[in-house]
């Protein structure tokens, strides 16, 4: 049950973990979303656009206008600046059209004095009087020239005998100031000069010259610098024609002056009617491009279509002008009150005024309850000082209860619809962003990790991953072409520059849909987009990018199909084949790179090097693969049977070479466990035998002598019982001789090394044998000749060494000879110690040493004797397994056992 | 006199062992597998065992463990497995000795008697005395110079004498020739000679029942002598 409820544990969070992950994925496009929506509403909505007179005006909301009331904000500000400037035009153009405060078309117009309005008129000049209707219709007809034939004396009489001279009054307030002169119908003085040439113009009065002089110079500056374009086609030059006729261009008089006149009435000169003509022509376009911007005024700042209330009040002499947009009543004598208090404001006068400024350069007054500075009034009214005398007052306040849908509303509905969501979209526009690249870096952590069913993690692929990498990059080559085919398609349909941010952002602002299409498309681009990113990242993860590429599937393929023609190719293939290529190819490469220039030369150079490396790579990983081979040979060699030389990354030659060994290696090591098993199992064998054998020897040796303890009287018998004696011990012994041998041939022993000392050893063994060798009258003779005669061996097996020895001297040294026993080091050896045995046999020796340690073997063919015949045997295999060995050589009757051992490192 | 059980199932051996034990007068029990031998030292006062190892029904090694549960009687295991491990692992389930078949019958009789009177008779020995020294069933007394191997007085020359009281008063010890040499003739050992060894051999042949496989005076061959510890 426990272990049940831990494995539904275990799996329920891994399901939930997907659902979660699906979930957290669709979070994250959702964030990129919500954040492109968000910095949509930031960067369009801080643009408001508002319809100025002008045309639309944009300004930019910024963070810090959060505290501000939009009356304070730079946005209405800068609208009422706009409004301002306007205003102040306006009162120009209706100083010029009005009278009274309503357009008065009977106006009389000065033409030059027009003309001259902003750079001052000088003491005499020429002009003519129109009405301002002639002039404005004249405008709108359009000026008509005539030519006509004319001899010089035609001509002059074409023309007045004199011309009128305008002089000013040089006490009067008109003359030479900036001041709206032109306005002025009354006509100080004229004064009619004779013209004697027609060509060159010349006066009575010496004044004048200084006139002409002035006058020419001003001219030009009036084409510069006035509003009405100049028009140099109307001046004209007299041709003079050789029959004493010249042709005189002459403007059609269409309307009279006020006195009724034509305009060649008033000059008696072809080049100051010329100007003259000009004059007119330019005061009457003028006059018409200033009427109708009028009209555009009135209408766009009449009291009902704007939220501005202003009353300009001009007083020129003692003329005192008004232009307003209040209404007559109240309005109008509360500002004009306010106005005559010069500075001590009543607050009863401005009440429900709203938002106003007062400027009144005369009594250095400025009053307002705006942000807006004196000097952005002052620089307005500085374009206009023909206009506006320093008498000047200027009145201007909006009605911040906006009760009409002007510039200044526009500006409120944006500012105030906006600035209280602008932190709130930062702060969504921030956190998106956040929690989308914290979301990005989760999922790119864990996304395909997952837990098999035994709980071990692995990369869990989804069905797109498995898709080979090339054609999965197709895919999203051939996804992002259609994405952005679908975006150049979406911006030609909308109609949107995707390069014009600005026009972009005002589109946005005014078409709120195009935002949600915008924020939905960034969710569908990063949904797209994750979906390859994450994939991405799980093949990275799973290891499967390079491995699951077609590009890889062909390298292998080729490298396999490259190994296969080495491995089953003949040796000259295998060598002189690569060989060949190698050689024609550098040649091929060298011959380029010399014949080539610049950077072929480079490339073929490059091309060669690499070959080279390439092919020196290949030499010495099939030097290092002999080499492989070569160790593990020697590590067979030295008896590690069960060695096995890698074969992974091995080819060809040396494969089979390696495969060879690996199998001579086992066969080796085949044969020597069977042979070791073989003995082994003798050896359990004979143990057994021997134990069979020994239960019923017991049995004879025991009944023998029971029987020798009977008192037997009958010498044959006796002997018999003394046979039957010997040889019941003497199978006992073979017993357990035999058992002994095969457990040491067949490594059964264990062996305990320690420090022995041979001399002590030999003595020991003397002093064992002294009574046995007494009996057969053999002396024993020692001789070591080193001092240290230490070596490392088992103690109990090296005295049977040795007792064997000694037992075989016993049976087989003739009677009454000396034994000779010597412990000497050996020459050239300083790490073993030899132990030599001679005795004198009793009988000739007609054999090998070989096979005297052979097992059965002995001395006496016969095997009269007793002993087992394993005594040497047993003596060479104990030597040899302590590392020592055994040499018998036989020099006539002369039997010598040489043993050598190691010595121990002290 | 002493009762004895052999138990093994060869019938000859353990007539032949009959015949030997009768002359030495002891009171013979005859058993012929483990069971029997464990009813017979139910039923039987028992004070000696001597039984095979491989046996039908219950063997040796087993019979041994049983009979140690409730028994202290001397054990001696008789057995034809002369492998050294058979011998150790004979011994360490609380068999008191090992003699293997083939045996002297001579060899055995006196380890039944050893062990026996190991068993009787020793125990009480006073131990007071400074001038007595004792290892296993060897025992000097150096104020008589007399030297008992269990309980039987054993006939030493003073030479062989003074070897063996060295070795069992350093009892553990392992002496070279040289060493033992120069202690007991208290002259400097000059080169090899075997003197020693010769009377080393001959207090084996004393004191031992089977002086090739001694109980008491050990060669390390190659090293020296020693009295192993019991």
């Amino acid at each position: 049950m426990g272990k049940e409820k831990k494995e539904k544990k275990k799996k329920a969070p891994q399901r939930a973990n997907f659902a979660l992950r699906t979930i957290l994925c669709i979070v994250q496009h959702l964030c990129l979303g919500i954040m492109v929506l968000s910095m949509i509403v930031v960067v369009c909505s801080s643009t408001i656009r508002v319809q100025g007179f002008k045309g639309n005006y944009r300004f930019s909301i910024y963070a810090q206008d959060k505290n501000r009331a939009y009356e304070e904000s730079d946005i209405f500000n800068s609208i009422f600046g706009y409004a301002a400037a306007d205003i102040i035009r306006c009162g120009v153009v209706s100083s010029q059209l009005e009278t009274d405060g309503e357009f008065d078309g009977g106006r009389v117009i000065d033409v030059t004095a027009y003309n001259y309005r902003d750079i001052g008129l000088p003491e005499q000049y020429v002009t003519a009087d129109y009405r301002l209707e002639d002039l404005l219709k004249w405008a709108n007809y359009g000026f008509e020239w005539s030519s006509s034939e004319m001899t010089r004396e035609q001509a002059k009489n074409f023309l007045a005998d004199k011309t009128r001279l305008t002089l000013m009054d040089s006490k009067s307030k008109y003359y030479n100031t900036s001041d709206a002169s032109y306005l002025k119908s009354d006509i100080d003085s004229y004064t009619y000069v004779n013209d004697v040439s027609a060509n060159r113009l010349w006066v009575e009065t010496d004044e004048y010259d200084g006139f002409v002089d002035e006058y020419q110079s001003q001219y030009g500056a009036v084409n510069t610098t006035g509003i009405i374009v100049s028009d140099s086609d109307s001046r004209y030059e007299v041709q003079e024609v050789e029959s004493g006729t010249g042709s005189y261009n002459i403007m059609v008089n269409r309307y009279k002056t006020i006195e009724g006149k034509n305009l060649e009435e008033y000059v008696s000169d072809w080049d100051i009617y010329y100007d003259l003509c000009h004059n007119v022509q330019n005061a009457a376009k003028s006059l018409s491009y200033n009427y109708s911007e009028y009209l555009n005024y009135k209408e766009y700042y009449g009291r009902n279509n704007s939220n501005v209330r202003y009353l300009i009040m001009k007083t020129v002499g003692d003329k005192t002008q008004i232009y307003s947009n209040l209404d007559d009543g109240q309005e109008t004598e509360n500002i004009i009150e306010y106005m005559g208090l010069a500075g001590d404001a009543d607050d009863e006068l401005l009440r429900n005024v709203g938002k106003y400024v007062y400027y009144s350069p005369a009594d250095m007054i400025y009053q307002t309850n705006t942000t807006i500075a004196e000097a952005t009034i002052r620089k307005i009214l500085q374009d206009y000082d023909y206009a506006y005398p320093e008498t000047v007052k200027i009145w201007m306040s909006v009605d911040t209860a906006y009760p009409v849908s002007d510039a200044f509303k526009q500006g409120a509905t944006g500012y105030e619809n906006y600035l209280p969501y602008f932190g709130q979209c930062i702060v969504a526009a921030i956190a998106a962003c956040v929690l989308y690249l914290i979301l990005l870096f989760y999922l790119t952590a864990v996304t395909g990790q997952d837990v098999d069913t035994e709980g071990n993690p692995y990369i869990r692929l989804q069905s797109f991953d498995r898709v080979p990498t090339e054609a999965a990059l197709l895919i999203v080559g051939g996804v992002a072409v259609l994405a952005v085919w679908v975006m150049i398609v979406a911006a030609e349909l909308t109609d949107i520059d995707p390069t014009d941010m600005v026009e972009m952002a005002v589109r946005l602002h005014e078409e709120q849909w195009l935002t949600g299409i915008i924020a939905a498309g960034v969710f569908a681009v990063d949904a797209v987009a994750m979906f390859f990113f994450y994939s991405l990242v799980r093949r990275i993860k799973a290891r499967t990018l390079w491995k699951n590429s077609y590009l890889r599937r062909l390298m292998h393929k080729i490298k396999q199909f490259a190994w296969r023609v080495y491995d089953n190719g003949h040796i000259m293939v295998r060598t002189w084949v690569p060989y060949g290529i190698f050689l024609v190819f550098n040649f091929l490469m060298l011959i380029l790179a010399f014949s080539g220039r610049g950077f072929s030369r480079g490339i073929a150079l490059l091309i060669a090097v690499i070959l080279d490396m390439f092919i020196g790579n290949l030499l010495y990983r099939n030097a290092k693969e002999q080499q492989e081979i070569v160790k593990g040979i020697e590590t067979i060699a030295g008896g590690q049977l069960e060695h096995q030389v890698r074969t992974d990354n091995l080819h060809g030659d040396n494969l089979t070479l390696a495969h060879s060994v690996n199998s001579i290696g086992n066969g080796i090591k085949e044969a020597v466990e069977i042979s070791m098993k073989d003995e082994r199992m003798k050896a359990d064998l004979i143990t057994n035998v021997s134990h069979d054998i020994k239960t019923p020897l017991t049995s004879i040796i025991n009944y023998v002598d029971l029987i020798k303890r009977e008192q037997v009287d009958n010498e044959k018998v006796q002997n018999y019982i003394r046979v039957l004696d010997e040889k019941s011990q003497r199978l006992k012994q073979l017993t357990d001789d035999l058992v002994e041998a095969s457990k040491i041939t067949s490594g059964n022993i264990s062996l305990h090394f320690e420090k022995i000392n041979l001399t002590e050893l030999m003595n020991q063994t003397i002093g064992e044998f002294s009574e046995k060798f007494e009996e057969k009258n053999l002396t024993t003779i020692m001789n070591v000749n080193v001092s240290n005669a230490v070596i490392e061996a088992d103690s109990r097996r090296i005295w049977r060494v040795i007792e064997n020895l000694f037992n075989n001297i016993f049976k087989y040294a003739m009677e009454g000879t000396r034994v000779y026993l010597t412990i000497s080091g050996i020459p050239l050896d300083k790490e073993h110690i030899e132990v030599s045995i001679k005795n004198i046999s009793a009988t000739p020796l007609n054999c090998n040493p070989e096979e005297l340690t052979e097992r059965f073997i002995r001395g006496d063919e016969s095997r009269t004797t007793e002993g087992s015949g394993l005594g040497l045997s047993i003596a060479k295999n104990l030597t040899e397994a302590q590392r020592g060995t055994f040499e018998i050589q036989l020099d006539g009757d002369l039997f010598k056992v040489i043993l050598t051992f190691p010595l121990a490192e002290m | 006199m002493a009762n004895i059980l052999v138990c093994d199932d060869d019938k000859e051996i353990v007539d032949a062992i009959e015949i030997y034990l009768l002359q030495e007068g002891y009171t013979i029990f005859k058993a012929y597998d483990g069971e029997q031998a464990i009813k017979i030292l139910k039923e039987q006062q028992i004070h000696l065992l001597l039984i095979d190892i491989m046996m039908p029904k219950l063997d040796g090694i087993h019979a041994t463990l049983k009979i140690r549960e409730y028994s202290s009687i001397p054990i001696i295991i008789l057995s034809a497995k002369s492998e050294d491990n058979d011998k150790i692992l004979g011994l360490n389930i609380g068999a008191d000795d090992y003699v293997t078949k083939p045996f002297n019958p001579l060899e055995l009789v006196a380890r039944v008697k050893s062990n026996l009177r190991r068993y009787t008779t020793l125990g009480n020995l006073n131990t007071d005395n400074n001038a007595l020294f004792q290892v296993g069933g060897l025992c000097i007394n150096d104020d008589t110079k007399e030297v008992m191997v269990d309980g039987e007085n054993v006939k030493l020359t003073p030479i062989e004498y003074n070897i063996l009281l060295l070795l069992v008063k350093n009892c553990g010890r392992v002496f070279s020739i040289d060493q033992i040499y120069e202690s007991i003739w208290n002259e400097e050992a000059i080169g090899a000679d075997n003197t020693v060894a010769v009377h080393i051999r001959h207090i084996r042949e004393k004191i031992e029942i089977n002086p090739k496989e001694p109980r008491y005076l050990k060669v390390v061959w190659g090293v020296g002598y020693k009295i192993e510890k019991q």
